[in-house]
């Protein structure tokens, strides 16, 4: 599974830039950062420009945004819904990781338990997390348990995936030579050369998990979860749609801090890496 | 000459053969060999000779389909670190730096912590790469690769070499430089190597005894001793003759 939030941060491809050590590199950045700037400010224009012809509960400005993102900044409460998402999007998120990257080894590596649950995982891997909301509501209702379900299941899955798929592929070649060096049992064997193999696998697994899982949990809040969700929604019902835009802000910047964070211990895990 | 006494390997009427689709393929067939301790045996032979089938036969990577190897008396059931083996292209783990890669077989031995920093710093100074020691492989080229790949196979100290076309993804250069390192090495270690090759004049320079095959089905044609001192001149009549010698033998057969 693809890292699909962030498409243009991986870039290394036809769209890779020129690099910034020569003149012209920096020269483009500079082109590129007020390219930038130009392409914002007129996206700002048209909104502010559409937002004066409409009524504010149809579309605010950006300063009623603005106005709206400060009040809930300095009241605290800001805090408070962003707090209440976290509690659930952790725990859901660190559950599904570490039990889904088990599965996913496991199956990857073991015939008979690849053999024993293909069949269930088949069937159970395309329904989307959102479909068990219902389990959700009547099992644990959708308070901070409900929604971390919801996440729990969505990480799940992606990390199952990308972890079975990198233990899958580990290299013969690798293993042989761990064989030569000694090796001679399969716990030997996954903790030395199976799991660091698979590892820049799972990494991803770990970071479409992070990303994805936002929106697991704003689609619970959606359903009633207390959250930034929650939020958006409740804000709308009263027609506060400034407050509501101000709290998907919100949202996309932890999605990008998250992001970022996750980035940044993969490329330390994988300094070993081309 | 140092005296060759007791057999480190015994090939004992090796055949190999695979299943596919197409029906059986014989890889080897029927090869017998004897390799003294200490002795350096280069076997050579053209491409898709079974040479390399043998070599993964004697690591224990693979089994025999009839015949028996044997290593030391004992009969070859499976990989050990008592049998080193050096690939053609390295291998080396990706994740580990050089320290960690000829530490490897090591900590699967259970070497105490300071023996094994010890054991692992005098291998980086054999092969020259102490300042490359927090190195990760990607930072090396080809022939620092090798040297790291025969390090962390000679780390454990095994009695036995096996090296599949270990300098056959290097530049001449290198390649030459790797060869020299090698006898001194093995002199210095008074290891028994095997190895392959389809460079006769690598094999001339190199071994005290070279196996010439011929495929396919796999076999041996061919037994030459090669009894000069090293280094060899490789501009001398001998070399030159021999090396010419072995190149109208291996093309007479394929």
């Amino acid at each position: 599974m693809a890292t699909e939030f962030d498409p243009v941060a991986d870039s290394s491809g036809i769209r890779s830039q020129p690099t910034t050590t020569t003149a012209f590199g920096r020269e483009w950045n500079l082109t590129r950062l007020w390219y930038g700037f130009v392409g914002t400010a007129g996206f700002l224009a048209v909104w502010w420009a559409g937002g004066r012809e409409v009524p504010s509960y149809l579309l605010p400005t950006p300063g009623e945004v603005a106005g709206a993102l400060w009040a809930e900044l300095v009241s605290g409460e800001l805090l408070v819904h962003l707090g209440e998402s976290l509690l659930h999007y952790i725990p859901g998120v660190a559950v599904g990781i570490v039990a889904g990257g088990l599965l996913g080894i496991g199956m990857g590596w073991s015939l008979v338990i690849d053999a024993a649950l293909t069949p269930v995982v088949r069937v159970l891997r395309p329904i989307p997390p959102l479909a068990w909301i219902v389990f959700a509501i009547i099992w644990l209702g959708l308070g901070h348990t409900g929604a971390a379900f919801i996440v729990f299941i969505g990480a799940f899955w992606i990390t199952f995936y990308n972890a079975y798929e990198g233990v899958e592929s580990t290299s013969r070649d690798l293993i042989e030579v761990a064989t030569t060096l000694g090796v001679d049992s399969n716990r030997r064997l996954l903790w030395r050369v199976v799991i660091p193999d698979a590892l820049p696998g799972i990494l991803t697994g770990v970071r479409t998990s992070v990303g994805q899982c936002w929106m697991m949990v704003i689609a619970a809040e959606l359903f009633g979860a207390p959250g930034v969700g929650y939020e958006i929604i409740t804000s709308a019902n009263n027609l506060a749609m400034a407050r509501s835009i101000a709290y998907m802000l919100v949202i996309s910047v932890v999605f990008l801090l998250s992001d970022w964070a996750v980035r940044r211990v993969r490329s330390y895990l994988l300094d070993w890496q081309q | 000459m140092r005296d060759h006494n007791d057999a480190a390997i015994t090939i004992d009427g090796v055949s190999k053969q695979y299943e596919g689709e197409g029906g059986t393929t014989t890889a080897l067939r029927e090869i017998s060999l004897s390799v003294s301790s200490g002795e350096f045996v280069t076997v050579l032979g053209p491409s898709g000779c079974g040479k390399t089938t043998l070599l993964r036969l004697v690591s224990g990577l693979e089994s025999p389909t009839d015949g028996d190897i044997t290593v030391a008396g004992k009969l070859v059931q499976g990989p050990d670190p008592n049998r080193g083996t050096v690939f053609q292209a390295y291998h080396l783990f990706p994740w580990l730096t050089v320290r960690e890669n000829v530490a490897f077989g090591l900590v699967e031995q259970g070497v105490p912590d300071a023996e094994r920093q010890d054991r692992v710093q005098e291998m980086l100074e054999v092969i020259g790469l102490s300042n490359f020691a927090d190195a990760y492989p990607k930072e090396l080229s080809g022939g620092m690769k090798q040297r790291v790949g025969l390090a962390r196979a000679l780390a454990v100290d095994p009695d036995i070499l096996l090296m599949d076309e270990p300098f056959g993804s290097v530049d001449m250069q290198t390649r030459r430089q790797l060869q020299h390192e090698l006898i001194h090495i093995w002199r210095d270690t008074d290891k028994t190597v095997l190895f392959v090759t389809h460079d006769i004049e690598e094999a001339v320079a190199l071994s005290d005894r070279i196996v010439v095959m011929s495929g396919t089905p796999g076999c041996v044609q061919a037994t030459v001793s090669v009894a000069e001192s090293r280094p060899r001149n490789r501009s001398a009549q001998w070399f030159v003759d021999q090396v010419e010698t072995l190149f109208e033998r291996i093309k007479s057969n394929t």
